[in-house]
């Protein structure tokens, strides 16, 4: 049953991961807000589905609706949040201004769910969504977990299948041409703000639906049961599987959650330190990204731009580097660098050859990035 | 002459004490290939990022194919038809060649998120003609072989190449190429030349900002010079040696070419 409720755990945040991957991995906008949306979906899910609240217990709504709705009403709430917050953080705001602002934005929320009661009676949290639906299917507990785990794993698939599509989709690559380079995005007619926001809130969307099904896993939520650095494990997780690819983060979950679940668990936990276990958690994570974007900073599998195949061939997979070796092509430089993967500092992987201008002539002056900023001079 | 696609009347725009353009105005008629030449700093630039958006001017009007384009957004005015270069290629260094080509052809209705998600199938078959015309196009520009590598995998010439290749792709009535030939060497420079050459056969308008006077003067109908942020001359090139202003601003220090 433990490898159920971490399987369970990790196909839940799996989900969270592919929508954060769509604003960070996708879009570049690192996003610190994001966990905020798993809890509201979560409070959102709970004060829609258990029912009247009894005093001296207290909090909003107090619905009794059947739990899925409730997971789609609150999700609605979610992307309502996202809708705010996005148009705040979205509109100007880059790198870590925005980042700043989201988290900013995300610990307010904490504070307010915290100390304000009547919301989700602060501290206590709310409760009592205890297998839901575990009667009207006739299941023992464990059974229960099962097929919670299963319901759990085909949302994730429904989930990936969804986001691969996107991603493969003109709207995907939009959203990375604009990731790239903003200006150029914006001179060829694309909207910058209006594709992060649409990005943004189909991210948050999945957050939300995220909030509900951990609700139903964990059954009891409160601030203790959630803050908002939790998201680090999640952008480490992204990162060891593959930013931008769905494939790598839906793996680079499962590889983070069981591997340091299953790590930490042989850890010492004295009892005069019971904060040591946690903090060594947080350690290792950090160490994890350090590794990670010291030798593999695009993570297991990469981001795979889009194939152009000629119709009528079906090509293998190794069908781009065959391309780039074939005679017409300039000499080899370009190919080598796809076959290491090594494309990371771009400037320090170009062999010397790849700067030949078409003519076969050493391009002497050509353009280098460091110029960037002298065109417009203006913003 | 057929009339102005680009008036450009009374603009000014200054960045704290700088003026950086004063009072400028000139037009470009369809079909016209203008040069607008000056010393750095003489703001030609700054006029490029004003009628293509990124930046707003102080004061005075921009008109093309008779919208008003002051306090547009960049991304508007490329939706009327304007493309605009910047001086270093700004290529979408991790999609592929194909992928910064086809997002050229600006096919913005297939790039909604609602229909990405249900009508994925249509839309990707919708694009195999895109792709047909994309793979001509590389073909012209050389980079036929190099359509599934990632841009940034490009030499700087390549860059330069891809980014007309974008421009042919993206079909617009107005461009505007601000310093095409920088670092550029003389055989792509020639290539680059011809490219500028088929965009106005094909009847678009091109406004090239560009320091080389013999690129100037070979492909451009009618030359723009400014200095110290103002209009100081135009005409035909030939005609600009003559002018003491312009010699003094510019030329006088450019003679090795005449």
């Amino acid at each position: 049953m433990y490898w159920v409720s971490i399987f369970t755990e990790a196909g839940i945040f799996a989900i969270l991961a592919l929508g954060l991957d769509v604003v960070w991995g996708w879009c570049g906008d690192f996003d610190l807000a994001f966990y905020g949306y798993l809890a509201l979906g979560s409070y959102m899910t709970f004060v829609l589905a258990i029912g009247k609240p009894v005093p001296p217990v207290k909090y909003i709504i107090g619905w009794h609706l059947p739990v899925p709705i409730a997971i789609v009403l609150a999700d609605v709430v979610v992307v309502g949040l996202a809708a705010v917050i996005g148009a705040i953080a979205l509109r100007n705001l880059r790198d870590i201004y925005f980042a700043v602002t989201t988290l900013g934005a995300v610990s307010a929320l904490y504070l307010i769910v915290q100390n304000y009661t009547p919301l989700f009676d602060g501290f206590n949290g709310v409760f009592g969504l205890i297998n839901p639906g575990q009667a009207a299917l006739g299941l023992t507990y464990n059974g229960y977990r099962i097929v919670l785990l299963l319901v759990a794993l085909v949302i994730l698939f429904l989930a990936y299948l969804l986001v691969q599509r996107l991603s493969r989709s003109p709207f995907g690559r939009m959203l990375r041409a604009v990731r790239e380079d903003e200006r150029a995005a914006a001179a060829y007619g694309r909207r910058v703000f209006s594709a992060k926001y649409r990005a943004y809130l189909f991210g948050a969307a999945l957050a939300g639906l995220t909030g509900g099904l951990f609700a139903i896993f964990i059954s009891a939520f409160n601030p203790s049961a959630w803050s908002p650095q939790e998201l680090l494990v999640i952008y480490a997780a992204i990162l060891v599987g593959g930013r931008g690819n769905p494939r790598g983060v839906i793996l680079g979950v499962f590889v983070v959650y069981t591997g340091f679940v299953e790590l930490t668990r042989f850890l010492p936990s004295p009892a005069s330190r019971p904060e040591f276990g946690p903090s060594l958690r947080q350690i290792l994570i950090g160490l994890l990204i350090i590794l990670m974007l010291r030798f593999r900073p695009e993570g297991i599998f990469r981001e795979r731009p889009g194939v152009d195949r000629e119709p009528g061939a079906r090509p293998g997979p190794f069908r781009a580097r065959a391309a780039a070796t074939s005679p017409g092509s300039p000499p080899a430089g370009p190919a080598v660098a796809v076959a290491t993967g090594a494309d990371v500092l771009p400037r320090a992987a170009e062999p010397a050859e790849a700067g030949e201008g078409l003519a076969g002539r050493p391009a002497r002056g050509a353009p280098r990035e460091g110029h960037a900023a002298e065109d417009g001079g203006m913003q | 002459m057929s009339p102005a696609l680009l008036e450009i009347e009374r603009l000014t725009k200054s960045f704290g004490g700088l003026h950086a353009v004063r009072d400028c105005t000139f037009s470009v008629s369809e079909g016209e290939v203008i040069g607008l030449i000056g010393p750095n700093g003489a703001g030609k630039s700054t006029v490029v990022d004003l009628v293509s958006g990124f930046g707003q001017p102080d004061s005075g009007s921009i008109r093309f194919a008779g919208e008003h384009l002051v306090g547009k957004r960049p991304d508007v005015i490329s939706r009327l038809g304007l493309i605009r270069t910047f001086q270093t290629p700004r290529e979408w260094r991790n999609l592929t060649v194909m992928d910064n080509v086809l997002l050229a052809r600006r096919r913005f209705a297939s790039e909604s998120l609602w229909r990405s998600m249900t009508r994925a199938g249509r839309i990707r078959r919708a694009e195999d003609a895109d792709r047909v015309e994309v793979r001509a196009i590389l073909q012209r520009f050389q980079l036929a072989e190099l359509k599934n590598e990632r841009a940034m995998r490009l030499s700087g010439g390549q860059k330069r190449l891809l980014e007309f290749a974008r421009i042919a792709a993206a079909e617009p009535r107005l461009i505007i190429l601000d310093e095409p030939m920088g670092g550029v060497n003389p055989v792509l420079g020639a290539r680059i030349g011809e490219a500028v050459g088929n965009f106005a056969a094909d009847g678009r308008t091109v406004i090239v900002v560009e320091h080389n006077l013999p690129f100037i003067e070979k492909t451009c109908d009618r030359v723009v010079v400014m200095d110290l942020g103002e209009v100081i001359a135009q005409g035909p090139f030939s005609g600009l040696r003559d002018n003491p202003r312009v010699v003094d601003a510019y030329l006088g220090m450019d003679q090795s070419h005449d």
